[in-house]
């Protein structure tokens, strides 16, 4: 790719008769039954320069881009799986639906080396503080899914003494993925919609646990 | 909140062992190794731990890199089943039955409704008889994969390969589950007196062609592990269940028939069709972590007998006894009784108390791990860590039911 | 030491019935409930009594212990105990009525190994106490939970609800 706006001599003219040869061979010119004159095309090619790159905010985005786009394709998650929701994020591992399509199967047991926390099960008084500690000593940036009934709402225990109705009371989450339990399906296309919202984030340093989007 | 600076103060099982620790140590039993006045750690495998066995918690208390003591913590699942059972429903109680024993869920709707039917009297028909055994046994199979597969998956960290072949070949089985209930794990599917839907066309027809693959699947999962020196020196001979220690302890399942036991609900307190079926119950010798294992690859070959058996048998007739709208909301007379089914995991059953009403007055879950983790601290005692979680593995918890 | 094998014993629920009748002078109104199980009721005071010589009894010892259940009865609270025989493959089931003010009963964890965990469950959800037991603290719900949430008067306090 050029950052040099000085090519070898003959370099540019002997690109642009190729690209006027493909040119004239596909396309039924009609009347222009001539050849493209090689210097109008040659004025048409635009190879990038160093100037372009001195402008402040295009190169923002680019590495905005670079970085959503690494972060939102490798996400390490963190088996939180309490209740039988675990059971369909085991199946969402294996053979039949492979998460490993999405290079999401990096399912690390420590809290310490994970991205997002996949709350799968019912959370209870018991577990809340416990669930609270692992959040925290994940680093940033985080996010959350809740999945299945149980995390997002309560789930069918909603009235029970001693059950937490949603892990929002809890953790900030990114995606509620509904369903008791959600299909693997699902929880790809929850993971599907947090990829959308991580490569939706900037550089500029956000508060903690929060990906902005605007 | 706790923040994550704060040590939390020790609550009451990490206090219990702490306080036996100072208790040895003052009583100059610090340590067993030579040479070393005092080694005792006391550590958290906390609730949140690698394995699938959920929730569990163990408060381990380290010699070095033997265990002398462990206490396991529960209730980090408790969802408050037995009360929300107050206030349902019989028929609105069978989907949170169906969340007991997840892996088993068929198993699970099947010891309730048992024991309401027995309560109320009403008597299924033939027809169902039988797609309730061919949808049991299926349900064993599949759970008994689960376990096997993350059996070996504990036994180190990557080894998931056998994990993967049980899993693959499970979601056949749920296939056809959800082809019979339409769900794939929680399937709501058993009534009063009847199923929720019959069997569709084609399911007899495919369900006979994977129980005639079954067999070889189930010769490749062994053939995976039969003859691995590691597998076998980490398996045989740990983890002993005596046959007093199963009477003791009411020790039930696979893991009690490792032990010579042979406590089989299906032959012993025989109910539904089972008289009329010919298969063995799956007996081993030593009641080691390799004997509960093969005992569970034993017992998948013969559910695999039992469901091509019922298949052949399988009568015509009704799914529902009565008209559609009876068992809606049934209202069984007072009284109070108990019936135990074989669950994958053990006895599984629900007693229930029944004053007339719509909702059940009480009920109690027998559930077949909350008996079988009571060993744990006995078995686990002077072994090392690594046979620890070989040793768990093998006892197939599932949190849901301990907890409830 | 191998245990006898199930059913071994060959008697009918009838014969049980008769024999624990017989040998058990505590054990009130034996009733049969088909297919296999006798239900009887005991008084909490003689219960560690009746529990050693339920186990020990000759032909039709109940060594295993299948579960504890605690039921609030309304006037009273109940422990059911539920037993299982191997010898001759039948359960029993002993019904032990505690009043509300004072529900206290004997341990029977060094009889049957299997109730320690039970008992621990009966207390946490029901609040029988049971006397004589190693280490009787709460085991599914949270150390500082208030209230034993089976019991029919049993109201949700705001104090068990930290997080929510």
């Amino acid at each position: 790719m050029g950052v040099t706006d000085k090519f070898p001599d003959g370099f540019v003219d002997k690109i642009a008769e190729k690209v006027t040869d493909k040119f004239a061979g596909r396309v039924d010119l009609g009347e222009l039954r001539e050849r493209v004159p090689v210097d109008k095309v040659r004025d048409r090619i635009h190879y990038p320069s160093l100037n372009d790159f001195q402008r402040p905010n295009v190169v923002t985005t680019t590495a905005d881009f670079v970085f959503s786009w690494a972060r939102s394709r490798s996400i390490f998650p963190f088996t939180y799986g309490l209740a039988c929701c675990a059971i369909e994020m085991l199946s969402s591992g294996f053979a039949r639906f492979d998460i490993a399509r999405y290079g999401y199967e990096v399912f690390r047991p420590t809290p310490r080396q994970c991205d997002l926390m996949i709350v799968a099960g019912t959370v209870n008084e018991k577990m809340g503080p416990v669930l609270r500690r692992l959040y925290d000593q994940m680093s940033e940036p985080k996010w959350v899914i809740a999945m299945g009934a149980c995390a997002t709402s309560g789930g069918p225990f909603y009235d029970g003494y001693n059950v937490v109705n949603g892990v929002d009371k809890i953790v900030p989450v990114d995606v509620y993925i509904p369903g008791c339990p959600p299909r693997p399906e699902a929880l790809f296309q929850g993971l599907l919609e947090l990829r959308k919202k991580i490569e939706d984030m900037k550089f500029v340093p956000t508060p903690a646990g929060e990906a902005t989007i605007d | 909140m706790p923040s994550v600076f704060d040590t939390p103060a020790p609550d009451a099982a990490l206090q219990l062992a702490l306080d036996r620790v100072k208790r040895s140590e003052e009583e100059g039993r610090g340590s067993d190794m030579e040479g070393l006045a005092f080694n005792q750690v006391v550590v958290n495998m906390g609730p949140q731990h690698p394995s699938t066995h959920g929730v569990l918690r163990l408060v381990v208390t380290l010699d070095g890199e033997l265990i002398k003591d462990v206490i396991p913590v529960i209730g980090y699942l408790h969802r408050c089943k037995e009360k929300l059972a107050e206030r349902r429903t019989y028929y609105q109680y069978i989907p949170i039955v169906d969340r007991t024993e997840y892996l088993a869920s068929m198993n699970c709707e099947w010891g309730y409704v048992l024991t309401v039917e027995k309560l109320a009297g009403i008597e299924p028909t033939r027809r169902v008889e039988f797609i309730r055994v061919i949808m049991a046994e299926l349900m064993r199979i599949a759970s008994h994969q689960v376990a096997v597969g993350t059996f070996t998956a504990d036994l180190s960290p990557l080894g998931t390969a056998m994990a993967f072949y049980t899993f693959r070949d499970r979601e056949l089985i749920l296939d056809l589950l959800e082809e019979a209930s339409g769900a794939r794990m929680m399937f709501n599917y058993f009534r009063f007196g009847g199923v929720r839907y019959d069997l569709p066309d084609g399911w007899v027809e495919k369900c006979h062609a994977l129980m005639g693959k079954m067999p070889k699947l189930i010769d490749e999962y062994e053939a995976l592990v039969k003859n691995n020196a590691v597998f076998l020196s980490r398996c045989l001979g740990k983890g002993v269940i005596t046959q007093e220690d199963v009477a003791e302890y009411g020790i039930t399942g696979p893991n009690a028939r490792a032990s010579g036991v042979a406590y089989d609900l299906r032959r012993t307190r025989p109910y539904s069709v089972y008289p009329e079926l010919d298969f063995r119950v799956c007996l081993a010798e030593h009641g080691d972590v390799y004997d509960r294992y093969q005992v569970r690859i034993d017992e998948m070959r013969e559910s695999v007998k039992i469901v091509l058996q019922c298949l052949d048998m399988l009568p015509d007739g009704p799914v529902q006894v009565g008209s559609l709208r009876a068992p809606y909301v049934i209202t069984p007379p007072p009284g109070e009784c108990y019936v135990g089914q074989e669950n994958p995991r053990g006895e599984y059953g629900t007693y229930i108390v029944s004053d007339g009403s719509r909702y059940p007055y009480r009920l109690k879950y027998r559930d077949p791990c909350f008996c079988n983790l009571q060993i744990f601290p006995k078995l686990l005692r002077g072994t090392k860590i690594a046979d620890a979680v070989a040793i768990s593995g093998s006892m197939d918890m599932v949190l849901g039911g301990i907890d409830r | 030491m191998a245990l006898p094998r199930i059913g071994s014993a060959d008697m009918t629920i009838d014969q049980v019935a008769a024999r624990l009748k017989g040998e058990i002078a505590e054990l009130d109104d034996v009733r049969i409930q088909v297919p296999d199980t006798v239900v009887c009721r005991v008084d909490p005071a003689t219960l560690k009594d009746v529990a050693h010589r339920v186990r020990d009894i000759e032909g039709c010892g109940y060594e295993m212990l299948n579960f504890i259940a605690a039921v609030d009865r309304g006037d009273k609270l109940e422990a059911v105990y539920h037993l299982y025989s191997f010898v001759s493959n039948s359960y029993l089931e002993l019904h032990v009525g505690l009043p509300r003010g004072k529900a206290e009963v004997d341990t029977v964890s060094d009889v049957w190994p299997a109730a320690d965990w039970h008992e621990r469950e009966a207390w946490d959800m029901m609040g029988i106490k049971f006397l004589g037991h190693p280490d009787l603290r709460r085991i599914l719900l949270r150390d500082d939970f208030v209230g034993h949430p089976l019991r029919k008067d049993y109201a949700d306090l705001v104090e068990n609800h930290p997080y929510a």
